[in-house]
């Protein structure tokens, strides 16, 4: 489990819609709404920082954003949340693992 | 995890979040919030990454690191993090750190071409001492050399300079942060007399005009650039103008975007300069209060190698550019010449160079620069009109001309790495004394910096070829004067030659001039251009390579010795910042393994040389002067004696652990440490706080002298989040040069540009010198006329693309750290080749295709991307330099700025072929 602390500023008009949008949107809590600045904090909970870091550009692109960041995170100490690189990703790419030619290494 | 544990955590992540931001909370959700991070410790701490300076807080709890948060009370960030600072508490947690040393072995024995086995630090340093004193003896002081770092601690920086200046009497010390702001250095140097920014961040929220030249600020300074979004949102006044060769996320909130060709940014400053002085908008009372004007020679060469010597047959071409170049069209209008005319690169010894001039010739100088011929010669689009482009351009200068409006001028890598950098640089400030906007809240031409403590460190204590601390050089007698006298160094320790620029040593280590060299805090094979020559050179028979680093990399793979070490929270340190701000931070958690600080292992290989190994007399190709008959650098060590040195004594004792520096004991005052530990002085067991120690030893070159600094104790303090040097009798400078900010400027100049470097020149007209005798221009700063230069390699029939480097958001520099963090990985596993759609569709390739990029100098497999951030135009490339299996580096071109030495990643030609 991955949390984060997102702050999103948006404008009055469009501060009720918003609310909504977010809260619609899986794996995301408004926690704190301040209608005098305009403010939200949202708290994001996502499998993988991957799926936060795609949450976090989701809400960038919503209509009325004036500003989304991240403000907080959190991982637990628990090993699991430090996979080692999964194997496939360097396949993906076809790329050679190292530029080092190999006489180097012999 | 149960479900309660989760929701108290969300509602501490919300809490925290709220507080962090300034929006209220109440206090039962705060209560909630207590609960959950019980048992943890709290403490503030600064990013690891970019230059900006964010304030980051870190937990721990048992020895590890949980969670981190923007720092609420952080000035420069104000509680917010990029995407890569969210991760600082997780590089240190990849799977393949390592934790022991490592050296190239065979049948038990040191071998070039062994394989990298464990060894006991004892073991390690035994075999770098012995590398070191063959070369020591055979080649003396030059044969040895140390790559540093704009990622250093200040302790770190300060430290190994000492050691290879005061204790080796070697210069050959540089850091990465050659390659990220030399220009911007010399920029300041050759304009102020005085290195680093007048103003500060605040000018984002003082300013109403944010001008961005080949600064992609939305992904590389994102955090700056919120601030810079958030200005734009409270007043539609400011206007913002993103100079650039390539559309990128900068311009998203721009109201303009100029896209421009590579290289002709130097006009399109000599067009504004042109516009400011045909409209009179010239600030004539600054100008003539506070200004001189001033030019050099333009036959500077290209910071390339004087010979083909070593050059591929393929990049000879380019090379032979080096001596004589043939101008174009533009150039011969741009610097009053004609078209085909050869020009030998005569001054290529001397590129620094100048000499004042008078109004008139400066005018005369930009003369040439109008809105056609400018506009003709740097548009960058070729889908745009001349007509678009024309009003764009007419457009920021009028931004700058407009008499009242603020403008602040931000740039990085665009004009600092450039072959023309320093030109470009000083450029940046005509345009702003010109005008005379400068020093002043929100008007300013401000250099953004690319590393934590390129300025704090790198520039600040001075880890370069030719600098000592608070902007001292080697090469002046005075400076090593007061500086052998803070270090208690016998008279004529030091060494006046300059040492190795890093592109130097690279090169020296291929040519045979340089044979033993400790790479820290960075990764030059990877990170500097044209890397199959260096790597060819890090693998030479005699050459003894060390590599420090907490995980492998290209370096370390060249290399012959790896030495584990720790990273940022596991030590003590301090950061410099872009805006003069130096930050601390305490040992969060105990570094893992063997690992240990880059402290340490300077100090621990100092132990291992007596003064009689390496204060007698040396032999210095090149060194000349009173003093130095026969470019001998004398023996020192009978003056040492009557210091009270033995010559038995240990670097270690005469320059680190030495008697004043043994009183700042190991453990300190429970108010400053806070319960927090320190592996550096445990493992020396011998008492002392070695990063407080030194940190106040070098405090004594800063203080009245320009730069001064607090104590090491007061930026520990939790109330304070890093202050802006100079810091007079506890309080920061705002913007300096400005008399109601800055305790330096004399009472009643208003403003005062005090530095003291090349106060004194010759003066001339436009083409040379007319009178050898120096004119002074104390306290003025320098309006430089720099004119049009073309790039030496631009793309042909053969190698027809424009290809850059650069950076993306998720990824640091060479990805060492940040390709650890598994998601950081997969959202940017490997580095693509961006390109426009039509210029792919054009080689039958589209996105994601397996391609080739080739130059004249080596080729590397990426893949296509059409459709991402960065949006080329036709007949440019951009590739991001993190990745090592996409090693961009041996394809691009190691031209530099022959003033600063600082590599041009931005410009070169290559190919693009289906691999």
């Amino acid at each position: 489990m991955n949390l984060s602390g997102i702050l999103v500023v948006t404008t009055p008009p469009e501060i009720d819609a918003l609310i909504d949008t977010l809260n619609a949107m899986p794996g995301l809590e408004v926690h704190n709404v301040d209608r005098d600045s305009s403010k939200l904090i949202v708290v994001q909970e996502a499998e993988s920082i991957h799926d936060e870091i795609d949450g976090l550009k989701k809400i960038k692109k919503l209509p009325g954003i004036v500003l989304a960041d991240m403000v907080y995170h959190y991982f637990a100490e628990d090993e699991s949340l430090m996979p080692e690189l999964p194997e496939d990703l360097d396949e993906l790419t076809g790329m050679p693992q190292s530029v080092v030619p190999e006489y180097l290494n012999d | 995890m149960e479900q309660t544990r989760r929701d108290f955590l969300k509602t501490s992540v919300a809490a925290s979040a709220a507080a962090t931001v300034g929006l209220p909370v109440t206090q039962a959700v705060q209560a909630a919030a207590m609960e959950a991070e019980e048992g943890w410790q709290w403490d503030k701490s600064v990013c690891r990454f970019c230059g900006t300076g964010c304030g980051i807080m870190v937990a721990t709890k048992n020895d590890r690191i949980v969670a981190t948060k923007g720092d609420p009370d952080a000035p420069v960030n104000r509680g917010l993090n990029c995407i890569k600072g969210y991760f600082n508490g997780k590089i240190m947690y990849g799977k393949d750190r390592l934790t022991q040393p490592l050296l190239r072995m065979k049948d038990g024995k040191y071998a070039k071409d062994g394989k990298f086995t464990p060894v006991t630090w004892e073991r390690a340093f035994d075999e770098m001492e012995k590398q070191f004193k063959k070369v020591y003896k055979e080649m003396g002081p030059h044969g040895v050399a140390v790559f540093g770092s704009g990622q250093y601690t200040i302790p770190e920086g300060y430290t190994m300079a000492k050691l290879m200046k005061a204790g080796f009497r070697s210069n050959n010390i540089d850091p990465n942060a050659r390659h990220c702001m030399a220009s911007a250095v010399v920029g300041f140097i050759q304009t102020f007399g005085i290195d680093e920014p007048s103003g500060n961040y605040d000018d984002i929220e003082h300013t109403e005009t944010v001008i961005t030249w080949g600064a992609n600020m939305a992904e590389c300074h994102p955090v700056l650039w919120a601030r810079v979004s958030d200005r734009k949102m409270a007043d539609p006044k400011v206007k913002i103008v993103n100079l650039t060769t390539c559309s990128n996320q900068t311009s998203d909130i721009a109201d303009s975007e100029i896209v421009f060709k590579p290289g002709t940014d130097l006009a399109i400053y000599n067009y504004i300069a042109r516009e400011i002085v045909k409209r009179d908008a010239v600030d004539h009372d600054f100008v003539n209060k506070h200004c001189v004007f001033a030019t050099g020679p333009y036959d500077i060469g290209y910071g390339m190698r004087g010979t083909s010597k070593y050059a591929f047959e393929a990049e000879k071409d380019t090379q032979a550019k080096e001596l004589k170049i043939t101008l174009d069209k533009y150039e011969a209008i741009a610097q009053r010449k004609k078209e085909g005319q050869v020009v030998e690169q005569k001054n290529r010894a001397k590129p620094v160079k100048h000499w004042q001039i008078s109004f008139d010739d400066f005018k005369k100088g930009v003369e040439p620069y109008t809105l056609d011929f400018v506009a003709e010669l740097s548009k960058g689009d070729v889908d745009e009109s001349l007509e678009s482009h024309k009003k764009k351009l007419k457009a920021l200068a009028d931004l700058y001309a407009e008499k009242g409006r603020k403008v602040t001028s931000f740039w990085t890598m665009g004009m600092n790495q450039h072959y023309r950098g320093s030109w470009v640089n000083e450029q940046a400030y005509m345009v702003h004394l010109l005008t005379g906007k400068q020093a002043k809240p929100g008007d300013g031409a401000f250099s953004l910096t690319g590393q934590p403590s390129a300025c704090g460190t790198a520039r600040e204590v001075g880890t370069f070829a030719h600098r000592l601390p608070a902007d001292m050089v080697v090469f002046n007698g005075k400076h090593r004067e007061r500086s052998e006298k803070i270090w208690k160094l016998p008279a004529k320790t030091l060494n006046p030659k300059v040492g190795s620029h890093i592109t130097k040593i690279l090169r020296s280590l291929e040519d045979g001039s340089i044979k033993w060299a400790w790479v820290q805090v960075n990764n030059p094979f990877q990170a500097s251009a044209n890397a199959n020559h260096w790597i060819k050179g890090a693998r030479a028979k005699d050459n003894f390579l060390v590599v420090s680093d907490p995980y492998p990399t290209v370096s370390g793979k060249v290399g012959d010795l790896i030495l584990p070490t720790a990273m940022i929270y596991e030590k003590w340190g301090l950061y410099g910042n872009a805006e003069r701000r130096t930050q601390g931070w305490r040992q969060q958690v105990n570094p893992p393994g063997e690992a240990m600080g880059d402290v340490w292992q300077g100090l621990e290989f100092a132990k291992r040389f007596k003064l009689k190994e390496v204060w007698g007399e040396h032999k210095i190709p090149g060194l000349k002067g009173k003093g130095y008959e026969n470019g001998m650098l004398p023996s020192v060590l009978d003056e040492a004696v009557k210091m009270g040195y033995s010559p038995e004594d240990t670097l270690y004792d005469v320059l680190f652990a030495t008697a004043e520096n043994k009183k700042v004991a190991w453990p300190h005052d429970p108010a400053v440490t806070k319960g927090h530990g320190n592996h550096i002085a445990e493992k020396l067991g011998d008492g002392w706080f070695p990063e407080k120690a030194l940190f106040d030893e070098y405090r004594q070159f800063t203080v009245n002298f320009q730069h001064d600094l607090a104590d090491f104790d007061t930026y520990m303090r939790d109330d304070v989040r890093g202050l802006k040097w100079p810091v007079i009798d506890g309080k920061e400078t705002q913007w300096r040069f400005n008399e109601k900010y800055d305790p330096y400027v004399k009472k009643g100049m208003g403003f005062e540009f005090y530095g003291k470097a090349l106060k004194a020149t010759p003066t001339g007209n436009l083409d040379k010198p007319t009178s050898k005798e120096k004119k002074k221009l104390a306290g003025k700063a320098k309006i430089f006329f720099r004119p049009y230069a073309a790039p030496p390699e631009q793309p042909d029939n053969n190698y027809d693309l424009w290809m850059s480097t650069g950076r993306v958001i998720e990824h640091w520099h060479t990805g060492t750290m940040t390709r650890r963090v598994p998601e950081l990985h997969r959202a940017v596993p490997t580095a693509q080749i961006f390109m426009h759609p039509d210029d792919a569709s054009k080689r039958g390739l589209k996105r994601n295709d397996v391609v080739w990029i080739e130059s004249r100098r080596g080729k590397v497999k990426s893949i296509v991307e059409t459709q991402g951030r960065n949006r080329p135009t036709k007949g440019y490339t951009f590739v991001p330099f993190f990745d090592e299996s996409v090693m961009i580096n041996m394809v691009a071109l190691d031209v530099t700025c022959p003033m600063s030495k600082e590599e041009d990643f931005k410009k070169c030609a290559v190919k693009v072929y289906k691999a």
